[in-house]
């Protein structure tokens, strides 16, 4: 076979490449020999045979890489080449290379760490099997979306559904799991019993549950995570068939969940349940509360619009929703369990993408402008070379290449940075980032990483491409290496870019920034200092009633209460519907609000304001006595025009045990002021309050203190144990940490925003510091002239000061057009600020302005230092 | 004498080929009897010999031995492969076709 052969031969060439040259070279050699002979023999004198045989032959050196050239490497030789003679270049300047490359892998780097985060939460997919036909179902009703499903309504689409084959439900709560040591309480999923097959193949050990776990005498059986497997039961592998405590029960394990399964699932919801039970999907009950987190698995073939298409279908079809009622206007949303799940972040990470995005490009501004002057300083060597014979390609080949090792390097720097940061953006990202655990650079982080710097080089490396491009020989050599218009436009031009992008970088830094100092100063409704809380699972009343008096009587406490759920912690809220007396219908579904059971002195202990009436007393449990205490907005939107104290409001109940739920009617004998309970910056829902012994829960205590008490928290641990020993205590914690939390999201975007912003600036900085230092030095005789002939110091300042400034003023007029196209992407994210405010652009225009001069000003005053004498001799 | 007549483009492949068809021949020797033979008019220029005959080994219609010439010295001997003999038919083919039709073109007008 003919193309093995020239395989075979051009492989010989590639891996035996010197000798083969050294070969070549005997060959020419001989040759030489032989004519010299002929020469000799024809009657010269042998040095005159030499001159004779060399001259007949030609140019030696070029008819050897001819031939080299036939042997198909003659490109990677070059390349090779260009590469030996770039990194002895690099290494001969090293103050250039030092910044471009620190400026390439802050840009560069800064991409990689924001992409690792992007391509964990919006490239990679679940990791659950068919994770893109995974669908999640929220409910709605009136002015509320996103809300859980009831059985009823699981049910009912059960029924009807075509496009889903499997649709689960499952609602957290906690609970106290028995075991080794310490009662621990832990997350604990009530899941419908087809639920945990759709996220998870096979469990562990065992089984999941089946329709025979919720007949009406089978025996309670109940799942393990594989974490509490290993941590309660010491990872007994004969764990499956056994009987566990479980609250005031025992229940049989039937299963343990695979260790690496976790939760991906939206509304802050745990990644790690340690407890599953099953419960039946009862459609008897219309009306019943709304509670299911509902996942759906679509249909091969089926997409989510379809089955949005479907459930509207579905929606309108549920209509006799509460027995006697016609409700109109139930709404189901279908989403992608991905997309729903990023939803809170997306926008976020979007953001920050393209502010990265923007801090590359001002990198590759600077390193432009960097090889810019180090082109027209090397512009003496390009031309000698091209004056030898190298053709135009094969000059802009060596140039390329020269930006590619450059961008490579800066590429591998880059990921130490992006590392770095990574790290840094692990220590703050807001809890909506918690769930992901998956954020380590992978080979998609790698490739994306040198693709940028691969792109960066070729956009950078444009540039001075042009210069060599527009190479004139006789002018060069004769111009030896001073700048032209055409290099002073070009840097003129990438300064001003450069100080543009830095611009829309630090205005929207500085929106996000003044977002966050106005969340500062929001007033949650409550005051977290010197109050602690922890969390116990469902205690009966009188436990609570006196585990309260036991804690209050500790050193230093001033006041103990509990509340169903803590202010801004979002894990397993209650609302519902409340209407008030002589409401009609359609009235009855348009007001929600979210449901705390708490115990008297609860509004004291936090510090919210009871604005009328009276707190709960312990009196106030009875059946036939009824009360609630609502907050100003809900009082307002029931009662717009009247008192709401003493008025009846009906609220659902569940006086007989958690999750027992009845209905019943309430008088109002007190009006709180709101306390913002999801989030700092929006009112999600009003509150209702009852008394604890209405709506046994599982409860957070908590505890005002006059300061810092030590070991406040091991004391009422020990009270707790005190009281019942196999009651645990979780989450504890200051109600500040809450409070943090809460701001963590603005935090994170403003902190992050403000690192681009500094990085901009800096980079924005160091590009006109260097553009202008490197103009002083190249127009050192002209000013050296210009003073001889009676210029003052200051005008030279002034030549030198405006020159920069200039460029900067340009540059802030195209940054402040552009701000003001982009900046009404961010209105999302801010709050108490508008995108167009005037005073962040006064603000921002005053920075770049006051560090632009800065930067312009260090070698203007070397300018003002140029001695004329010296500087016309400098020629 | 006058200026030795530059090589017709692309026949120089069919000059080396047709040279080393008969024995092996090292580059010199190549240079030399195609000039002998063309009675001193065609004159091999070295910048291109050397190239072309690497060219032609690459296609593995050449190989390539190092031997020892009557002199003694080392020299690279270039010979024809079974892929070289072919390409030379078909080259030779070729030019006859393509001098003949020059002929007719040169001698009608």
């Amino acid at each position: 076979m003919l193309w093995t052969q020239r395989l075979w031969l051009r492989l010989q060439t590639l891996f035996r490449g010197g000798r083969a040259a050294q070969q070549l070279h005997d060959e020419v050699q001989f040759h030489l020999d032989q004519q010299i002979a002929e020469n000799i023999a024809a009657g010269m004198s042998p040095e005159k045979a030499r001159h004779a045989a060399k001259r007949t032959f030609g140019n030696v050196t070029l008819v050897q890489e001819d031939a080299r050239r036939t042997w198909g490497w003659m490109w990677l030789e070059q390349f090779a080449q260009d590469l030996r003679f770039g990194a002895r270049s690099l290494r001969k300047s090293p103050g250039f290379a030092t910044v471009a490359i620190l400026t390439l892998a802050l840009g560069i780097g800064a991409n990689t760490a924001i992409f690792s985060v992007v391509n964990a939460v919006l490239l990679r997919p679940l990791p659950y099997p068919d994770a893109d036909r995974l669908a999640i179902i929220w409910s709605g009703l009136g002015t509320v979306n996103r809300a859980v499903a009831s059985t009823y309504e699981l049910f009912e689409i059960r029924q009807r559904t075509k496009e889903f084959d499997q649709i689960g439900g499952i609602w957290v709560t906690n609970g106290t799991l028995p075991g080794e040591g310490d009662p621990e309480q832990v997350k604990v999923g009530i899941v419908t019993s087809n639920f945990l097959p759709i996220l998870c193949p096979r469990p562990a050990l065992g089984r999941f549950f089946q329709a025979q776990d919720e007949a009406p005498n089978a025996p309670w059986t109940v799942v393990l995570s594989h974490g509490a497997w290993a941590r309660r039961f010491g990872s007994d592998p004969s764990i499956v068939g056994k009987s566990v405590r479980y609250g005031d029960a025992s229940a049989v394990v039937i299963g343990v969940l695979p260790e690496d399964f976790r939760f991906y699932l939206p509304g802050g919801f745990p990644s790690n349940v340690d407890v599953f039970y099953s419960v039946p999907v009862d459609g008897s009950q219309p009306g019943g509360p709304g509670w299911l987190h509902l996942v759906g698995h679509l249909r091969p073939g089926s997409n989510i619009a379809r089955a949005q298409a479907e459930a509207d279908a579905i929606a309108t079809q549920i209509h006799n929703w509460d027995g006697n009622q016609n409700i109109n206007g139930l709404r189901l949303s279908v989403y992608s369990l991905q997309a729903d799940d990023v939803r809170e972040v997306r926008g976020t990470l979007l953001l920050l993408f393209g502010g990265v995005g923007f801090v590359l490009l001002i990198a590759c501004a600077n390193v432009a402008n960097l090889l810019l002057a180090r082109s027209t300083r090397r512009l003496r060597e390009t031309t000698v070379r091209a004056a030898l014979g190298a053709s135009r390609g094969r000059l802009i080949r060596q140039l390329l290449t020269e930006n590619l090792l450059l961008a490579a390097i800066g590429a591998v720097a880059a990921l130490g940075v992006g590392w770095l940061a990574l790290r840094a953006i692990l220590a703050a990202r807001p809890p909506s980032l918690l769930n992901f655990n998956r954020l380590t650079p992978d080979f998609t982080v790698l490739a994306f990483t040198f693709l940028v710097a691969i792109l960066a080089s070729a956009f950078f490396g444009l540039a001075p491409l042009f210069a060599a491009g527009r190479l004139n020989l006789t002018q060069s050599l004769k111009e030896g290496g001073r700048s032209t218009a055409a290099r002073n436009r070009w840097t003129a031009f990438l300064v001003c870019a450069e100080v543009a992008l830095g611009f829309v970088l630090l205005a929207g830094t500085g929106l996000l920034m003044r977002t966050f100092m106005n969340i500062l100063r929001v007033d949650p409704g409550f005051r977290a200092e010197n109050v602690l809380s922890f969390q116990i699972s469902t205690p009966k009343y009188e436990m609570l009633h006196e585990l309260q008096q036991r804690i209050a009587a500790l050193p230093g406490v001033q006041s103990v209460s509990a509340v169903s759920h803590l202010p801004l912690v979002e894990a397993a809220n209650w609302y519902a519907n409340y209407w008030k007396e002589g409401a009609s219908e359609e009235e009855q579904h348009t007001v929600m609000a979210d449901h705390r059971s708490i115990l008297p002195g609860y509004f004291n202990t936090i510090g919210a304001t009871l604005l009328r009436g009276r707190d709960f007393t312990e009196s106030d449990n009875a059946a036939d006595q009824h009360v609630t205490i609502i907050d100003d907005v809900l009082a307002r939107e029931l009662w717009p025009n009247e008192d709401a104290l003493g008025k009846k409001l009906n609220v659902s109940d569940s006086p007989k045990g958690a999750y027992q739920f009845e209905r019943d009617w309430a008088v109002v004998v007190g009006i709180v002021k709101h306390i913002q309970c999801h989030s700092l910056t929006v009112m999600v829902r009003p509150q209702i309050y009852v008394p604890y012994q209405l709506a046994p829960r599982p409860v957070s205590i908590v505890i005002l203190t006059a300061g810092a008490v030590p070991d406040l928290a091991a004391s009422a641990r020990a009270q707790v144990a005190f009281l019942n020993k196999d009651m645990a205590v979780s989450q504890v914690a200051p109600l500040s940490d809450y409070l943090t939390r809460a701001r963590s999201q603005s935090r994170f975007a403003s902190l992050l925003a403000a690192s681009l912003g500094a990085i901009a600036l800096l980079l924005a900085c160091i590009g006109i510091y260097g553009v202008l230092s490197y103009s002083v030095a190249q127009r050192t005789g002209e000013i050296g002239v210009r003073m001889a002939i009676g210029a003052q110091r200051w005008d030279v300042l002034r030549m030198v000061l405006g020159q920069g400034l200039t460029s900067a003023a340009l540059g802030l007029t195209a940054g402040l057009l552009l701000s003001l196209i982009l900046m009404p992407l961010l209105a999302g994210m801010l709050f108490g600020v508008t995108p167009a405010d005037p005073v962040n652009y006064i603000l921002i225009c005053a920075l770049v302005l006051t560090v632009s001069t800065l930067a312009a000003f260090l070698p203007a005053r070397h300018a003002m230092g140029i001695n004329p004498i010296a500087a016309l001799r400098h020629e | 004498m006058g200026k030795p007549s530059d090589l017709v483009q692309g026949t120089l492949d069919l000059l080396i080929l047709k040279t080393i068809s008969l024995e092996p021949k090292h580059g010199w020797a190549i240079a030399k009897r195609i000039q002998q033979i063309s009675g001193e008019v065609l004159q091999v220029q070295q910048g291109s010999l050397y190239p072309a005959l690497h060219r032609l080994e690459q296609k593995a219609w050449i190989k390539s031995k190092w031997a020892e010439t009557e002199t003694g010295r080392k020299a690279k001997f270039y010979s024809l492969t079974a892929g070289g003999r072919a390409q030379l038919e078909k080259e030779t083919a070729n030019w006859s076709r393509l001098s003949a039709a020059i002929d007719l073109v040169v001698e009608t007008s």
